[in-house]
């Protein structure tokens, strides 16, 4: 599994797309059989605020995925509302694992990929 | 040895300063800054303490004044986090800005003074701080002065440092220096 992160409209589609994957492979902030989920931070987020650690059992699920991006969501002052505070812990701790699992780590900043795990390309 | 570790929330600092104190001179201290506010504060602090338990840290909890504080000679302190820090030495608990003149210039001093004050006495400290800087949400003026002031003393704290890091997603990514 790659994990590719990166702020909000740092490139993470375009790079996926320069992987070969296409637009019917990717599944965009929900858990489906695709190889490639984007916006993972919204599949984190969706979850009931009680249940925000639920996030740990995307985990298996996510580690068996060719392609993993996730929006880089930790920075900024903290949220006013506890399930956001929560769900950007929950989302940031998820990465560290996948992070951990992943062959290779990603890190797209104004579209360059910067490989912080793992071989070059 | 002075160490900057920066990185937004839940991207894996505290385990990485815990690791790289492990490796440092004893004794350990753990200076904890953050209030346990509430419910959620108590449980944050519960995890970190779980965390942290069994690694032979001492935990000090001082959440301002750091200018003051007497830690063993010679060993390694690990302080969490700038941002409770800051937070705590600029408003009191209502949230009113201690400084009425809003420059901030004597917080900074302050806490610039007060982290050369903990250097002094260690073989090692580490300072974890936060991205503050980077959402896009807006704010209202105090929270904004706030944002200015921690990247001003993280500014001034990096320059001084021997190693600063940024974790992403739990990976060090080296910014400056490095740790011997």
């Amino acid at each position: 599994m790659i994990l590719v992160v990166g702020g909000a409209g740092a490139g993470k589609r375009e790079y996926v797309r320069s992987l070969g994957w296409d637009d019917s492979s990717i599944a965009d902030g929900v858990m489906d059989d695709r190889p490639v989920i984007i916006n993972l931070q919204d599949v984190v987020f969706s979850y009931h605020p009680e249940r925000s650690e639920a996030a740990d059992a995307l985990l298996e699920p996510l580690a068996c995925k060719a392609v993993v991006v996730c929006d880089e969501i930790g920075g900024g002052i903290i949220p006013l509302e506890r399930h956001d505070r929560e769900a950007r812990d929950a989302c940031g701790r998820l990465c560290c694992r996948l992070a951990q699992r992943a062959e290779k780590v990603v890190r797209v900043v104004c579209g360059l990929p910067i490989i912080i795990k793992g071989e070059y390309p | 040895m002075r160490i900057l570790l920066t990185g937004g929330a839940g991207s894996g600092k505290s385990a990485f300063a815990e690791s790289l104190a492990m490796t440092q001179a004893r004794p350990l201290s753990y200076i904890a800054a953050m209030k346990p506010y509430g419910e959620e504060g108590e449980r944050r602090i519960t995890r970190h303490r779980r965390l942290r338990a069994g690694k032979g840290f001492a935990t000090i909890e001082r959440y301002a004044d750091m200018d003051s504080l007497i830690l063993p000679t010679g060993g390694t302190a690990l302080l969490e986090c700038l941002c409770n820090l800051t937070a705590n030495e600029m408003f009191d608990d209502d949230g009113a800005e201690h400084d009425a003149s809003h420059n901030n210039d004597a917080v900074f001093e302050k806490i610039v003074r007060g982290q050369d004050a903990l250097a002094a006495q260690c073989s090692c400290l580490i300072q974890v701080t936060n991205e503050v800087g980077r959402d896009a949400a807006s704010y209202g003026d105090g929270t904004l002065r706030y944002i200015q002031l921690l990247g001003r003393i993280n500014r001034a704290l990096a320059a001084k440092a021997d190693a600063v890091y940024e974790l992403v997603c739990g990976i060090p990514i080296q910014l400056k220096g490095t740790v011997v």
